[in-house]
């Protein structure tokens, strides 16, 4: 199958002007304009298949927007090369958008004031999305959304769960093959969060829909996607499997034993002791080192266990050592 | 695709959706513009009661003046409510504009269709009655030429006004920070032309003369039409410039604006 996404050494860098204040200024801006070069996306490569589920992470200004905006058709790139759906996204914006979706979880594309089933209506006519279809897909997204419950609500009465729910809707009505998800659980409440991500896994499997994912909530990562793509300085970190990234990157992880006894030295080989507080004992190991299961059975030699529990490091903290020592950089 | 000028007509259809959701608020809204141009044309009936004159115009004719510009600037204003420069701007800032550009429709009419400001209906009607008063106190000797000129005056005056918001909604792709001057161009330009314009200092006048052609579009079409006398003995042709400098600045406009746009896209502000 042909890639749904074709991005090759695809950079945006932007000129920031510094302007000076005064008349006098103003000449000098008009003059002899200073600025620097942002480089917010530089040289990057990558593939996306359909039906894949994609996260894409970085901190902040790392250049995750500029590359959605790119693939959304918002942005001209600099330079390289950028096919999504077998189009140069910018040069046929109308037919290219016609075929993707975007929900941007900071804000609505629905009308504030009016109920969300008009918003949905106007949708279906500016798409020509064909009455039978548009009632399939309603009937699919009211099961699983539960949206009959605010369907005649307007816009600006709605919690920010339902909100969330009926701009997916209204990004998916039109059956895109490429959608841009941009924070989607951002603000929602765990139960919120569990429905919109299972919404996101739903449509993904069952319509095949592609998906570029972009958060800060790694748990949305880790529940929805197996592939992860990092940014950051607009250069590519990293691109592969999502437990790939955690065996080479988690860094080590925990053994918390609660013992039966006090013993004087816990110590034990392979290990180290990172917090020691009457019983409870947490060690720290490095999977390479050691195994958890061989770890397990050293202590339980020497000492009697009443309770244990390992700990996986949290993909936070394996992107935060990524970003921070950039470690994939050449 | 739909066609655009039916998706037009729907996004219209949900601002007035929009808008009747808030009727209170729309009442009151209409009441207190319709005050102030009542008081604003009240205040001009007592000044000229006391001189007579401003400039040697009557008030019915001044009335003239004043009506037309009242109406047909509040008509731009409600049909270019989506270009309303600093409204513009505030979109461009806060991302929504990227959302118009998501939907598989021509970007115009959706920032047309994006916002349509009903309660200007009210100075719209207002200046409707003063032009009828007018009518009662002025003689006009209609022919035919006077009678299909006056809507292309209307329509080179909404053109140009138009032009001139979307001109500034441009601007903000590039700043927003002297947005405010656009306005002194639109609303001052606007209460410049509602006076008999020889009444102005000399330079304002050859101001909106050679730089910003306003004069043409509302003093000389009434020049014309009232049978008043050219002071600045202008060659003849210009009574009939209002739908010309309209379309001019309309089109230098749009041009404008696809060029804004092809910049936003390459630079994303």
């Amino acid at each position: 199958m042909s890639p749904i996404i074709k991005v090759n050494n695809l950079s945006k860098h932007f000129k920031v002007y510094r302007y000076h204040r005064g008349a006098w200024g103003a000449l000098r801006n008009l003059f002899s304009p200073q600025y620097q070069l942002i480089r917010a996306v530089d040289g990057i490569s990558f593939e996306v298949h359909p039906g894949e589920l994609v996260g894409y992470l970085g901190p902040n200004g790392a250049g995750k927007s500029t590359t959605i905006k790119m693939l959304a058709g918002l942005l001209v790139p600099t330079a390289g090369e950028l096919i999504v759906n077998n189009r140069v996204p910018w040069k046929e914006r109308k037919a290219h958008v016609a075929r993707i979706g975007a929900v941007f979880g900071q804000r609505t594309t629905l009308w504030w004031d009016l109920p969300v089933i008009e918003s949905l209506e106007l949708l279906q006519y500016i798409y020509a999305i064909p009455p039978k279809r548009f009632q399939q897909n309603m009937a699919t997204f009211r099961d699983l959304l539960e949206l009959d419950s605010f369907l005649h609500t307007p816009v600006r009465s709605l919690s920010l769960g339902q909100r969330m729910r009926a701009d997916m809707v209204a990004a998916l009505l039109h059956d895109p093959v490429l959608l841009f998800l941009d924070e989607p659980t951002i603000g929602l409440d765990v139960v919120s969060k569990e429905r919109i991500r299972k919404f996101i896994q739903h449509i993904n499997r069952e319509q095949g829909t592609t998906i570029i994912l972009t958060t800060h909530d790694l748990s949305d990562v880790e529940k929805l996607c197996e592939r992860v793509l990092i940014i950051d300085h607009g250069k590519l970190l990293y691109d592969g499997s999502l437990n790939t990234l955690k065996e080479r990157f988690g860094g080590e992880r925990e053994l918390c034993v609660e013992y039966a006894e006090d013993y004087l030295s816990i110590e034990v080989e392979g290990a180290t002791v990172s917090e020691h507080n009457g019983q409870r004992v947490t060690y720290k190991f490095e999977r390479e080192k050691i195994t958890a299961s061989e770890l397990i059975s050293r202590i339980s030699l020497r000492y009697r266990i009443r309770d244990l529990e390992v700990r996986e490091p949290d993909i936070e903290t394996t992107v935060r050592r990524i970003y921070e020592e950039q470690l994939l950089e050449k | 695709m739909s066609s655009t000028l039916d998706i037009y007509r729907r996004l219209l259809l949900l601002q007035f959706r929009s808008q009747m959701q808030y009727r209170m608020s729309f009442l009151f809204y209409i009441l207190n513009t319709a005050l102030i141009t009542t008081f604003e044309f009240g205040s001009l009936v007592l000044v000229m009661q006391r001189f007579e004159n401003i400039g040697g115009w009557r008030l019915g004719e001044v009335a003239f003046l004043y009506s037309i510009v009242k109406a047909v600037f509040s008509l731009m204003d409600m049909i270019f409510s989506g270009f309303d420069p600093p409204y513009f701007g505030r979109n461009v800032r806060l991302g929504t504009f990227d959302q118009l550009l998501l939907r598989p429709v021509n970007i115009t009419v959706q920032v047309l269709g994006s916002r349509f400001e009903l309660h200007r209906l009210g100075n719209i009607i207002l200046g409707l009655v003063i032009f009828v008063f007018a009518m009662q106190l002025t003689d006009i000797q209609w022919t035919w030429i006077k009678l299909l000129y006056l809507p292309l005056v209307f329509l080179g005056q909404i053109c140009f006004f138009g032009g001139l918001f979307i001109l500034g909604s441009t601007i903000t792709f590039w700043t927003v920070d002297s947005i405010e001057t656009v306005n002194i161009f639109t609303y001052g330009g606007s209460e410049m032309i509602a006076y008999p314009m020889h009444i102005y200092h000399q330079w304002m006048r050859l101001f909106f003369t050679f730089i910003v052609p306003a004069i043409f579009l509302n003093y000389y079409p009434a020049l014309y039409i009232l049978d008043k006398p050219d002071l600045f003995n202008m060659p003849p042709f210009v009574f009939f410039l209002a739908p010309i400098v309209g379309f001019i600045s309309l089109t230098a406009a749009s041009a404008f604006w696809r060029f804004g746009i092809k910049h936003y896209q390459s630079t994303g502000t």
